[in-house]
């Protein structure tokens, strides 16, 4: 693997960022490491840059012990999450700052550095850019100049730090995509933070999902999503319901016996228990527990508030189902659900 | 679209001049902007040419003959001096401690802050006064200074010592704000890529402040080159040893040699339109670079 990561804890005066932390990144691999604000995220990653010392635990990058070494001799390339780029350098001149701050023995040549700038540029498909400063570029732009750069000093691991924050949707969902086609042609082993599941779920090979220092779940993107390890991920991956249940026998009771459903994970007595939108089916029933309180259509999707004996729920389905159905707000409807998740209350 | 439209705007209203909601009368303006230089006329642009009329008034023979005369040229030396020190001391100083309030988070950062801009607070007087009372012949550490034959009160060391003091503030004022806001993203962002601190500092640093340092570096200068208080108090007034300019002007006028008094002054005033001139071309400079250097 690429990056071991053992025990590492962190605390900041009073405030626990990292609570003995064990991960392991896979050669190759694009990591996400999702979570909410506060969770740790950003600091492990700043560990593994060298920008920031753990008070106790251990780091391998590549099989060496990295801790003791400095940022300049870890050989990582890392993002800022607002680019950081030197505003009194031309974008040139960025990418080509970790060539030629290197000792001199194993500095290149300058016409070494210029071909290998003028490669990297045209990678990032900001050639015709070359000359001009980091203000004078759009966020997207400024955010490719930043990876340039870090691949400048060819790393053997690349840390990104929020590395689509700062930008707008529209852009953001190209240079997602586009990172993900850089990725898969040069294959360098990856670390990116976030707290947008969308990003982490689209964009990674895996997620570590991060919740007040401390690791809620590792697995590919369907895992996370479709097996959440515990109530935290559930409520921070995807949009959820989430109610108050009592489970007998594997079945769960619900709004004082208006619906009962099947679960899964073995809990008895008092539970909290978690469904998908997409997971609530709902069917016009004209004597049905529940009533339809909204219906609020989203470019093709369509979300179904309902009132299920005081408990607010939400389903989702697409529109062509809706008209489908033929229900409108104020119906009497029948709720069903498949299967849900519950955690013991 | 609503189907009625019989809705229109209603015809009868006047509608007012397009302006600003912050834009007052003409009379109000003219009055205002008019007031605002009289004053600077009357309060400063009239003194200035008073002191150049006053130092020419026997013509440009004399004027130059106070300017050559030895007493002058050993005040205008010796100003010189206090600032070639005292400059790039506090340079350095100011730098350092910008560098470490704006880059590091300590306990007692604010009481930096506040020590820093303490001789602004303080009256230049009770600055030199600091100094005497500290190395003069009765002061804190004056027996000790004596036995090993130093010098400083009344002396080049007290004339640069409270120059210092006085302009202490102003590189590290200039500095604090513009390198606080700057953060340190970039100086992480070089030590990532493999630069040394050195490199990091001369690289990345330096250019980012270049402006504002030479900013703060010239009204320091115009300060040092000025200052009065605080050197009268350690200077002791010594006739072409311990006199600076400020002082060798004091001296002539009080001695009724006004031409000789305003054409050293004329010196310093001259010092003091070529600092607001390189000031005001650094400034549209340096808030240019500044607009351009914001992400």
């Amino acid at each position: 693997m690429a990056i071991q990561v053992s025990g590492i804890t962190k605390r900041f005066n009073d405030f626990t960022a990292l609570d003995s932390i064990d991960l392991e990144v896979r050669s190759g691999e694009l990591l996400a490491l999702l979570g909410p604000s506060g969770s740790g995220k950003t600091t492990l990653l700043r560990i593994m840059a060298g920008l920031e010392s753990p008070d106790a635990g251990g780091l391998l990058l590549n099989g060496e012990e990295a801790l003791g070494l400095k940022p300049r001799d870890r050989q990582v390339g890392f993002v800022f999450q607002h680019y950081a780029l030197f505003r009194h350098m031309t974008v040139f001149e960025n990418v080509a700052f970790g060539l030629k701050v290197r000792p001199r023995g194993q500095r290149l040549g300058s016409a070494q550095i210029r071909q290998r700038v003028t490669e990297l540029l045209e990678l990032v498909q900001l050639s015709p850019f070359a000359g001009r400063y980091p203000a004078q570029l759009s966020g997207g732009q400024r955010q490719r100049v930043a990876l340039a750069r870090a691949l400048a000093i060819e790393p053997k691991v690349l840390l990104l730090d929020e590395p689509f924050g700062a930008l707008d949707a529209k852009v953001r969902k190209e240079l997602r995509r586009w990172l993900r086609k850089l990725h898969d042609d040069i294959h360098i082993t990856s670390v990116f933070v976030t707290h947008d599941q969308e990003e982490a779920l689209e964009l990674a090979d895996r997620v570590v999902v991060m919740n007040q220092g401390r690791i809620e779940q590792i697995g590919t993107p369907a895992e996370v999503y479709d097996h959440p390890a515990s109530a935290f991920v559930y409520e921070f991956l995807g949009q959820v319901n989430r109610f108050d249940c009592t489970v007998e026998g594997g079945v769960a009771h619900v709004g004082g016996g208006a619906l009962t459903i099947p679960t899964e994970g073995g809990v008895q007595g008092p539970a909290v228990a978690y469904v998908r939108p997409h997971d609530l089916g709902v069917t016009p029933a004209t004597a049905g527990p529940g009533r339809i309180s909204g219906i609020h259509v989203v470019g093709p999707d369509a979300r179904i508030e309902i009132d299920l004996a005081g408990l607010a729920l939400e389903a989702e389905m697409d529109r062509e189902r809706l008209a489908t159905l033929g229900i409108v707000a104020g119906d009497r409807c029948a709720v069903h659900i498949d299967r849900a998740r519950v955690f013991a209350r | 679209m609503p189907a009625d439209t019989s809705i229109s705007a209603p015809a009868s209203i006047p509608v007012p001049p397009a302006q600003s909601a912050l834009t007052e009368p003409a009379w109000v303006r003219a009055a205002l902007i008019g007031g605002a230089l009289l004053f600077l006329a009357l309060f400063l642009l009239l003194p200035l040419v008073a002191v150049f009329v006053e130092a020419l008034r026997r013509g440009f023979d004399a004027y130059w003959t106070a300017l050559i005369e030895p007493d002058a040229v050993a005040a205008i030396k010796l100003t010189l001096i206090v600032a070639a020190i005292a400059v790039p001391a506090n340079l350095l100083f100011g730098v350092a401690a910008s560098w470490c309030v704006a880059k590091f988070d300590f306990r007692g950062k604010n009481l930096l802050i506040t020590l820093i801009d303490l001789p602004f607070s303080v009256s230049p007087v009770i600055s030199g006064l600091i100094y005497v009372l500290l190395f003069g012949m009765n002061g804190l550490f004056g027996s000790y200074l004596r036995d090993m034959g130093v010098q400083i009160i009344f002396a080049v060391p007290g004339l640069v010592l409270a120059t210092v003091f006085v302009t202490f503030p102003f590189v590290a004022r200039e500095l604090i704000p513009l390198m606080q806001e700057q953060g340190s993203d970039e100086e992480e962002a070089a030590l990532v890529l493999g630069a040394s601190g050195w490199q990091t500092f001369w690289r990345v640093t330096l250019p980012n402040i270049k402006w504002a340092l030479l900013y703060g570096v010239l009204l320091c200068n115009a300060r040092a080159m000025g200052e009065f208080g605080a050197v009268s108090v350690v200077s002791g007034h010594i006739r072409g040893e311990t006199n600076t300019m400020p002082l060798h002007v004091e001296i002539l006028y009080n001695e009724y040699n006004f031409v000789a008094a305003f054409a050293v002054a004329s010196l310093l005033a001259m010092l003091a339109l070529v600092t607001l001139v390189v000031k005001t071309a650094l400034e549209w400079r340096f808030g240019d670079e500044l607009a351009a250097a914001r992400h």
